[in-house]
């Protein structure tokens, strides 16, 4: 498949960003589809066995992967890290079995609202129980117009976050590795997100360990490198790793701190009694030292 | 070469058997060094990137949308929050953005050349290609501030492509190796089309504004507001409880919470915690060990009032309970 003929617009790339507004859309304009009864995702069991799947890229940078869907395809999808949901195409889910070929659809996209993958085998791995949603994406239509085959789906957040995920462009391959991960219900939560209380969650960031520095408020703004420190405490773990007033923390753990939240968050992160490696500025000079946080508040 | 330059160097200092000894271990080194530098690929206009085959741990931020989100500095200004999306062709940057760093699109082109893009973790890319343009997505969502975070453009696969990326959604880091792969950039529309996106973009172009229509609406999502803890100024430390604390009829005693130090001018030097004192309760709560007591002080925010009730035993003295009042600090 060579992009010489027909030269894909770059225009067509962003498939999975897309997918939020349907499903705000969806949440909003459509009531409860009869599938959507369904409750996906509750009973979903966690997969069982690491597997190995590859792909290919389509000329416009898509990642391809080949899907068997309750034993019927192969099915073509594109895998998308971008993407918060799994999509199939009516056709797609039609010849599957994934939806009735009578079930409703709403007036946009063709929306058939959320289905459920009873097995969706793509490489030698086996997802069961996937909730997808089934509509016709215009962009995917474009693509497999574009290069004269069909484009089936697309595979998201709700297959790849039950796995450790590793994408090796080089090899062309991807391996999952099954992880216990708690998979939000996007469809689900949006509305209630989205009408609900107008403020501000405030969350309190607690250091794991005592370091014995006090901070100023850095500059906001894209030159900002770090945040200055205002005093260490004699005989803390800061002024054993030999902080001074005056220095500017610029990282803490590899995490950038350009504002007091990024260094609360990256030091709540860091467990007393291990060593954390910070940069800092001093005089135009870039320093890293090692930090032990102790236990303390 | 700097291995031998630097054992040359000794050899005005040194004479004899080790210079030579040195001096062959610096050759072997600069050997060893550059067929190195032949084996690995050349890139045009220079050396392979010594970053290649390095692991970089990557910070980011799962939005409230199932989105992964990280951290990116342009030409060493940000940082700004980048969506993580193998479903874009490229690099994407906001307009706004672009101009915030001063970056300028040459007249006529279609990519705009980035010097140097560093990602939060300490990956580094120098000299690549980004489109300068708000994705309908990014302006959509940006108005509803559905993630709970503004994003200022995409890591599309022209970036993506050149690591090898570990996602696990349990973990707080993702794992990007470097790999000595430079993806080809995606193919450009053709010189005519450039003043406008074809027909089917624009068609989804227009759930933007919905969404922006949406967000006039509802209300734009207010972002988290992230607060520092409060500060004491304390080490302390899980001891048996031989106080007089001890709940009568408990099986187990209760673990004791110990303070081992006071750092000189904390909140907790100027309520008069002392090191030796034990911590029977914070808030009114006992505290039953250090997992207790670090909950109980978890959403203590500066500036908070609250009371410790210690127990301090001295010399010659029977143990006794103290109310201390505090204030919260700031400070780690």
């Amino acid at each position: 498949m060579r992009p010489s003929r027909h030269r894909p617009r770059l225009a067509h790339g962003f498939l999975g960003v897309l997918l939020s507004f349907l499903a705000i859309a969806a949440a909003l304009n459509s009531p409860p589809l009869p599938l959507a009864a369904q409750e996906p995702g509750e009973n979903a069991e966690p997969p069982s066995r690491q597997g190995t799947v590859p792909f290919s890229m389509l000329p416009s940078n898509h990642m391809l992967v080949r899907a068997m869907i309750n034993g019927k395809g192969p099915y073509r999808l594109i895998f998308d890290l971008g993407a918060p949901v799994t999509l199939l195409s009516n056709r797609a889910a039609e010849t599957s079995g994934v939806v009735q070929a009578n079930a409703p659809r709403s007036f946009l996209f063709s929306m058939r609202g959320e289905a459920e993958v009873s097995r969706l085998q793509v490489g030698d791995l086996t997802a069961e129980k996937l909730p997808v949603i089934v509509f016709d994406h215009p962009a995917l239509s474009a693509l497999g117009d574009l290069f004269g085959r069909p484009i089936d789906g697309i595979i998201g957040f709700t297959f790849f976050a039950r796995y450790k995920t590793t994408i090796d462009y080089q090899a062309g391959n991807m391996t999952f590795q099954p992880v216990d991960f708690q998979i939000r219900d996007l469809l689900k939560e949006l509305p209630d997100r989205l009408t609900g209380p107008k403020t501000a969650r405030r969350r309190v960031l607690a250091p794991a360990g005592l370091w014995g520095l006090r901070l100023n408020q850095a500059p906001a703004g894209v030159d900002t490198m770090g945040v200055p420190v205002a005093e260490v405490f004699a005989g803390s773990p800061a002024a054993r790793a030999g902080i001074r007033p005056g220095d500017l923390i610029t990282t803490l753990d590899d995490r950038w701190t350009v504002s007091l939240a990024d260094v609360y968050a990256a030091a709540s992160d860091a467990p007393p009694g291990r060593e954390i490696s910070i940069t800092i500025l001093r005089e135009g000079c870039e320093l890293t030292l090692t930090v032990c946080p102790s236990e303390g508040i | 070469m700097k291995p031998f330059q630097r054992f040359g160097f000794g050899s005005s200092f040194y004479g004899g058997r080790w210079v030579r000894f040195a001096v062959c271990l610096g050759l072997a080194w600069a050997v060893v060094e550059a067929a190195r530098q032949f084996g690995a690929e050349v890139r045009p206009g220079g050396a392979a990137d010594p970053q290649v085959g390095r692991s970089f741990r990557i910070p980011y931020r799962l939005t409230e949308t199932n989105h992964f989100l990280v951290r990116v500095r342009i030409n060493g200004k940000g940082p700004f929050n980048f969506l993580v999306d193998s479903g874009a062709p490229a690099l994407y940057i906001a307009t706004a953005t672009a101009a915030q760093v001063g970056l300028k699109t040459p007249e006529g082109e279609f990519w705009t050349p980035v010097d140097r893009l560093d990602l939060e973790g300490g990956a580094r890319l120098l000299g690549v290609k980004a489109k300068v343009e708000d994705p309908f997505q990014l302006v959509g969502m940006n108005a509803l501030g559905l993630p709970g975070a503004s994003i200022d453009g995409i890591l599309g696969f022209t970036i993506l492509a050149r690591f090898r990326l570990e996602i696990d959604p349990t973990r707080d880091r993702m794992i990007w190796t470097r790999l000595n792969n430079d993806p080809p950039d995606p193919p450009v529309p053709p010189k005519a089309d450039r003043g406008g996106p074809p027909l089917e973009l624009q068609a989804m172009n227009a759930l933007g504004p919905i969404a922006k229509g949406l967000a006039l609406l509802m209300g734009r999502q207010p972002e988290e507001r992230r607060e520092p803890r409060g500060f004491l100024g304390v080490e302390w430390s899980e001891s048996e409880s031989q106080g007089s604390h001890e709940l009568p009829g408990s099986a187990a005693p209760p673990r004791a919470v110990r303070i081992d130090r006071v750092l000189e001018g904390s909140p907790a030097a100027q309520a008069g915690l002392r090191p030796g004192d034990r911590l029977i309760q914070i808030r009114g709560q006992t505290v039953g060990g250090l997992a207790s007591a670090r909950s109980l002080w978890a959403e203590t925010r500066v500036g908070d009032p609250l009371e410790l009730v210690i127990e301090r035993e001295e010399p010659g003295q029977e143990p006794r309970r103290l109310t201390l009042s505090i204030i919260a600090g700031e400070g780690l």
